[in-house]
């Protein structure tokens, strides 16, 4: 061993005792009987209905990116609950613990958490709510829009999409594994040096920390990849850069930025893995070491990694607000360039998470103005949001709440950010409450950007919609949390409470720790409000089952396949003749255009390659966390061989003939009620091509479609 | 696509294989970091010429390794990869050039030059 390493070991089960499994913490013992008990329901269920093969050929082994996109959204939704859960925690703590004379309870002085364990908790929060919720739940959502509306039948590495599912699915599970066996990290969600140096931090916390974050980087990186492989190559014919749905632009400035960004994440969390494995010194006091280095390397990949989850929701939002005030997006190609300008900002600005290092003034000067630049773009989206709505024909749906709520809070997180961005002010607020609620107005506009869309594509993946009234109510009491817990935390931050406080001594914040907790149960009714939600839209399904264009007035090319989509998106690649497609046609009267002609299609095959090769990963991921080398070297090969028969093997795929194609469309097409379609007469003069001869759409070919016999 | 998917022989990738090109850059590379190696163990330079000597080393295995092992040129097949290698030119100045400006601002002033003691720099 190159590290002088506290506490036993074996050569076979590493670090690992029966002694590491929290069995007499009472608040983790009870858990874990609980999801034992739920796991084995789970099991029970599946094997009492026979779903074991449906689950495994139908969702298991997918390569389907629609089907990928839904379990990455499970899993963020999942993790969301889980990162609200210790947000819960966390606030009832300081509620309970503030004040000198505050009595404690279960072995803590104050409160009900030990300093340690609370330090687990915000650590696991941040952590899982950006990487392990927002993440998942954006990819999730690009996965099933960016194939629909460029018009492809599936994204670019169909089975890479898989492996970047699993993989982020195996970070989730060693997550969930540090409540059961071990500690989390107490170190933050971005971690300190040198808390996080083996001296100091010896239990196995900070390495659940370390493999958790490489997981997700790598399963980030594969899918920024494919995504953009997938927009440069993939799009339908004419779809010409110019006439991407904004969604799909946003979502190539974002994966740019991971694709760029994630290597230095995974760069500096392995350089903390060589200092814990193997004895170096790069983030050490001594030793020729340098603390702030690591902060700095981390906030390299930290910043863009803040755009990287902000553009891809306000790509939503220019894509829900155009559709419900039936007017195209305002300031369309002004929106390209303000999304690519923040992409490109988002390189020079790291260094504003820490003004107070203390390199002096022009350095500072430097990022202080680079971090301004943002509100330039910024603002120019905001008001092309604006104009858009501006003497447009609303419709206050669920869905546009959320818009308009994600609008409200990018205002007051950019307001706030502003002043953050003046080194001044930020040297006041610094680690303080202040900053916690501003990057909580961000993160929360991208939640309810996401809670939107997914309220917006959903009849589009199930064929139904979403249950208006229980939608609205989940934004009321979801706002009423947002309102309750972080206004209170903004005025605490003027009232100088850090953050991180597993005891906040001052008596004064009593009050406003209080009306957090209004918030908390605000919250909680929230997510009552969404599960009420999906019951009574899936029981009522039949009722609210929804055309090819869900809310009649959608302008994007997702809109002209069957809903809920079928397994090839579009039975015919679609001919693109205009900016907003689906608007275009439906203005032309070309909405119930159908395809003459069907040819065979080619689509890949399922492989159960890629969530074993995740199984894997995780498997190297808890022996790498426990030290179990022999565990860990094997897996390693595992993966490699695995990787290696799965590229040599490649991948023959299917080919489905036209008569069948043609069949399964017509049935999509009888599923589906009747379209209402514009009153006024359709047909355009010298005729436009709806699905174009020669179209190279995954080896299909399509015929024209005749545009002059409507009605 | 530009190429078939069926042979896998086919792709351009494969077919810039070339043994004698692949052999050159393990061995250029090799002995670079052989140089860089010895001169660092040996402190054959005064600090600063050795920390200009193994970065020059590092950029040149850089570029023997993109030309030798990578093929990369203004040929149809590679021009994205050598869009992409450009691209990463502008976010290495940022990302180096601003972390050396921070550092050594930040070393000015927190680490000042005691005269008789062994500095950082």
């Amino acid at each position: 061993m190159l590290v002088n390493l506290p506490g036993p070991w074996n050569p076979w089960l590493g670090r690992l005792a029966l002694s590491e499994i929290p069995y007499t913490n009472p608040i983790l013992a009870p858990l874990f009987v609980v999801v034992v008990v739920l796991v084995l329901l789970m099991v029970a269920g599946i094997t009492y209905y026979g779903k074991w093969g449906y689950l495994w050929k139908e969702w298991l082994t997918t390569v389907d990116h629609k089907k990928l996109g839904i379990m990455y959204i499970i899993l963020g939704l999942v993790m969301l609950f889980r990162g609200f859960i210790d947000g819960l925690m966390m606030r009832t703590q300081q509620a309970m613990a503030v004040g000198p004379h505050a009595s404690g309870m279960m072995g803590a002085v104050h409160g009900y958490l030990t300093p340690f364990h609370f330090g687990q908790i915000y650590s696991a929060h941040g952590m899982i709510m950006i990487l392990l919720a927002a993440t998942p739940l954006l990819v999730g959502i690009m996965n099933i829009v960016i194939p629909l509306q460029i018009g492809a039948r599936d994204m670019a590495y169909p089975y890479l999409n898989a492996l970047g599912l699993w993989i982020t699915a195996a970070a989730v599970v060693l997550v969930m594994a540090s409540l059961f066996v071990g500690d989390f990290a107490h170190n933050g969600w971005f971690g300190y040096a040198p808390i996080f140096e083996l001296a100091y931090s010896p239990g196995v916390g900070v390495d659940y920390w370390i493999w958790t974050f490489q997981l997700v980087a790598l399963g980030t990186t594969l899918g920024s990849i494919n995504f953009i492989a997938t927009i440069v190559k993939m799009r339908a014919p004419g779809m010409k850069w110019l006439r991407l749905p904004m969604f799909t632009w946003a979502s190539l400035s974002a994966n740019i930025i991971a694709l760029t960004s994630f290597p230095c994440l995974q760069v500096a969390i392995g350089l903390v893995a060589a200092d814990r494995y193997l004895g170096t010194h790069f983030f050490t006091a001594g030793f020729g070491g340098n603390l702030m280095l690591y902060t700095n390397l981390f906030w390299l990949w930290g910043h863009p990694e803040v755009y990287f989850v902000i553009l891809p929701a306000f790509g939503m939002i220019s894509e829900i607000i155009p559709t419900f005030s039936e007017k195209p997006l305002f300031g369309y190609v002004t929106m390209v360039l303000a999304t690519f300008a923040i992409a490109g900002v988002s390189w020079l600005v790291w260094l504003h998470h820490f003004f107070t290092m203390g390199m002096g003034p022009y350095v500072s000067t430097e990022f202080s103005v680079a971090t301004m630049l943002v509100g330039i773009p910024t603002g120019v989206k905001v008001f092309n949001w604006a104009f858009t709505m501006y003497r447009g024909r609303l419709t206050y749906t669920a869905a546009m709440y959320w818009a308009l709520g994600a609008l409200f809070l990018l205002l007051v997180g950019g307001l706030t950010g502003m002043m953050l961005s003046i080194p001044a002010i930020n040297y006041m607020v610094h680690n303080s409450v202040f900053v916690v609620a501003h990057f909580h107005m961000m993160l929360l506009c991208i939640v309810y950007a996401i809670f939107g869309s997914v309220i917006y594509w959903f009849p589009k993946v199930f064929g139904y919609t979403l249950n208006e009234a229980w939608g609205k109510t989940m934004f009321w009491l979801f706002s009423a949390g947002t309102a309750l817990v972080f206004i209170p935390m903004f005025m605490e931050g003027f009232m100088g409470m850090t953050r991180r406080l597993d005891w906040p001594f001052d008596p004064h914040w009593a009050p406003y720790l209080d009306i957090q907790m209004l918030g908390i149960l605000a919250y909680v009714l929230s997510i009552l409000a969404f599960v009420v939600m999906l019951y009574v839209s899936i029981r009522d399904r039949a009722q609210h089952r929804a055309a090819a264009d869900a809310w009649g007035t959608s302008r994007s090319l997702e809109w002209l396949t069957a809903s809920p989509v079928p397994f090839y998106n579009f039975a015919v690649v679609p001919q693109v003749n205009a900016r907003d497609e689906a608007a275009w046609r439906r203005e032309h009267g070309l909405s119930a255009q159908r395809a003459s002609h069907y040819d065979a299609i080619h689509m890949p095959n399922n492989t159960g390659n890629a969530i074993i090769i995740g199984g894997l990963t995780f498997v190297l991921g808890f022996a790498l966390t426990w030290r179990i080398w022999w565990l860990s070297l094997i897996s390693l090969l595992a993966i490699i061989a695995m990787m290696i028969s799965h590229s040599a093997k490649g991948d023959p795929g299917h080919v489905i003939p036209a008569e069948e194609m043609e069949r399964m469309d017509r049935e999509a097409e009888r599923a589906m009620p009747r379209a209402d379609l514009p009153r006024h007469s359709g047909g355009v003069l010298g005729g436009a091509i709806a699905y174009d001869s020669g179209a190279a759409g995954a080896g299909s070919r399509n015929l024209r479609g005749a545009p002059d016999h409507r009605p | 696509m530009s190429h078939g998917q069926d042979n896998p022989l086919a792709h351009p990738e494969v077919q810039m294989a070339n043994n004698r090109s692949y052999v050159t850059g393990f061995i250029v590379a090799s002995l670079l970091m052989a140089a860089a190696t010895v001169l660092v163990s040996g402190h054959l330079l005064p600090p600063f010429a050795l920390l200009l000597a193994i970065t020059g080393c590092a950029g040149l295995a850089i570029i023997a390794q993109v030309y030798f092992l990578l093929h990369m040129d203004l040929s149809e097949h590679s021009i994205w990869n050598t869009v992409a290698l450009i691209m990463f030119i502008p976010l290495f100045v940022i990302t180096i050039g601003l972390t050396w400006w921070m550092f050594s601002q930040l070393y000015l002033r927190t680490m000042p030059m005691i005269p008789g003691m062994p500095g950082m720099h």
